[in-house]
């Protein structure tokens, strides 16, 4: 299917991780992982994903600065990003387009509804 | 004998004029003793009063300062010491208010959390992504998996209810299509209703303008009306009904249910209170749904209620502004 396709997931949590590699991992997806806001900049930078899933609260910069600082990037920021945040607060959603995500999603979110979201974004770029 | 007469008429001149002149000085000096008491007793009562409204707005800054050595300046003396105390138990409310809003905020994450991965993994599970399951182990599975969306909700609720008292949840205000609202909701529900072998219907006018409100936010009032209908009808149908004035919009959910006692419908609007009897016994659910969907529909400046009797369903309702600016 789509094993071409990477997605580099940014997340500080191990057992979330774990889900998402089993997930995308049997939709035929590769996964590259990053776990925190500065790490996430560098990997994108060298690896160049097709798709970056955001989480919103991590370690020394946050989902929201991460996803600045890829967008700033002119060789970066056609990547879509989709940003992953614990439950929706009013203002979270707002905060993460602002900060110039592509999408968002609630945690804890279905991982059906999620890998959804994933293909729809990467059949779009075909 | 002309003398004489010449004589106490002089006299009487001059003790006119002193008597005249007496007069004059003793009323002078009466307006300026009046003038100067008034001064010095309105003047700080004046002050002690514009400090006191300052405090009663929440201003703690400043002293009032009044140099009298009488009661006044005592009163001064004790509106100032009074307006320390408040001041500081003001301080200490805002600390602990603050503490409670971080609290919070801090529990939200860690409750998720582990919620997230327990049901993240059981969905995988369930899809079959680490090989197929066993016939008997998928309905425990999907035990599993209800069971940790249900606790899910109730951490919602929990945290929602807590946030609007501490005032944390402010309303993002946007325009909405109430047609769109509704469908969302019936679509959250069908399957519920569905699984109940419930009728449901929603009815809404046709044409309506856009609304303005917080959508997320009176949906989710909503849902809890047609998730509690549900959740106490066994039988029957659920109707989903919207009427519309140039100002209001109404929402209704009637539901073919028991009903509720006259006594227990005004409570059920209050957090943790179900109505009493054997009927909610049996039924999972915070007690937070109603006060919930009363909060938010109190922050919309809406109102609130249900019409019922025992045994004959029931009907709740509110009311939204149509355009909140």
């Amino acid at each position: 299917m789509k094993t071409d396709k990477t997605i580099l997931v940014v997340e500080d949590q191990e057992d979330n991780r774990q889900i998402l590699r089993d997930l995308l991992g049997s939709a035929g997806l590769r996964m590259i992982e990053a776990h925190d806001g500065e790490e996430a900049l560098t990997v994108a930078q060298s690896q160049r994903p097709d798709l970056i899933l955001m989480d919103i609260q991590l370690p020394l910069v946050d989902g929201y600065e991460a996803t600045r600082n890829i967008k700033r990037d002119p060789e970066l920021k056609d990547i879509p990003i989709i940003a992953v945040t614990s439950y929706a607060l009013s203002g979270d959603e707002q905060k993460a387009r602002e900060a110039g995500c592509d999408a968002y999603m609630a945690k804890p979110y279905s991982p059906r509804a999620l890998l959804a979201r994933i293909e729809q974004f990467l059949d779009q770029r075909l | 004998m002309v003398n004489g007469v010449d004589a106490s008429r002089d006299t009487y001149e001059t003790s006119r004029v002193y008597v005249v002149a007496f007069a004059l000085a003793g009323f002078l000096l009466t307006l300026a003793l009046g003038y100067a008491i008034s001064w010095s007793i309105i003047k700080p009562v004046r002050e002690i009063d514009e400090r006191l409204n300052r405090i009663a707005a929440g201003d703690f800054s400043q002293k009032v300062v009044v140099a009298n050595r009488d009661e006044l300046g005592a009163l001064a003396q004790h509106v100032n010491l009074a307006c320390e105390e408040l001041k500081e138990l003001y301080q200490r409310l805002e600390d602990a208010s603050r503490h409670k809003s971080q609290f919070l905020a801090n529990m939200s994450h860690e409750l998720r959390t582990p919620l997230n991965a327990i049901l993240g993994f059981g969905e995988l599970m369930l899809d079959g992504v680490y090989g197929d399951i066993p016939d008997r182990m998928r309905t425990p599975l999907e035990r599993m998996q209800s069971n940790g969306k249900h606790l899910l909700g109730l951490i919602n609720d929990i945290l929602d209810l807590s946030k609007i008292e501490a005032g944390q949840l402010s309303l993002s205000l946007g325009d909405y299509s109430v047609d769109e609202l509704v469908r969302g909701v019936y679509g959250a529900v069908e399957s519920l209703a569905a699984e109940k072998k419930l009728a449901i219907s929603t009815r809404i006018p046709p044409g309506l303008p856009p609304a303005r409100g917080d959508e997320r936010r009176l949906a989710q009032a909503l849902l809890n009306l047609v998730g509690n209908a549900i959740k106490f009808t066994d039988k029957g149908e659920i109707a989903i009904e919207v009427a519309a004035n140039e100002e209001n919009y109404t929402f209704s959910v009637r539901d073919t249910g028991p009903g509720i006692a006259k006594a227990d419908q005004a409570k059920i609007f209050e957090e943790f209170r179900q109505g009493d009897g054997s009927i909610t016994k049996t039924k999972m659910g915070s007690g937070l749904g109603l006060a919930i969907a009363k909060r938010i529909v109190e922050m919309h400046g809406g109102r609130i209620w249900v019409d019922s009797n025992p045994g004959a369903g029931a009907t709740f309702s509110f009311t939204a502004p149509a355009r909140i600016e």
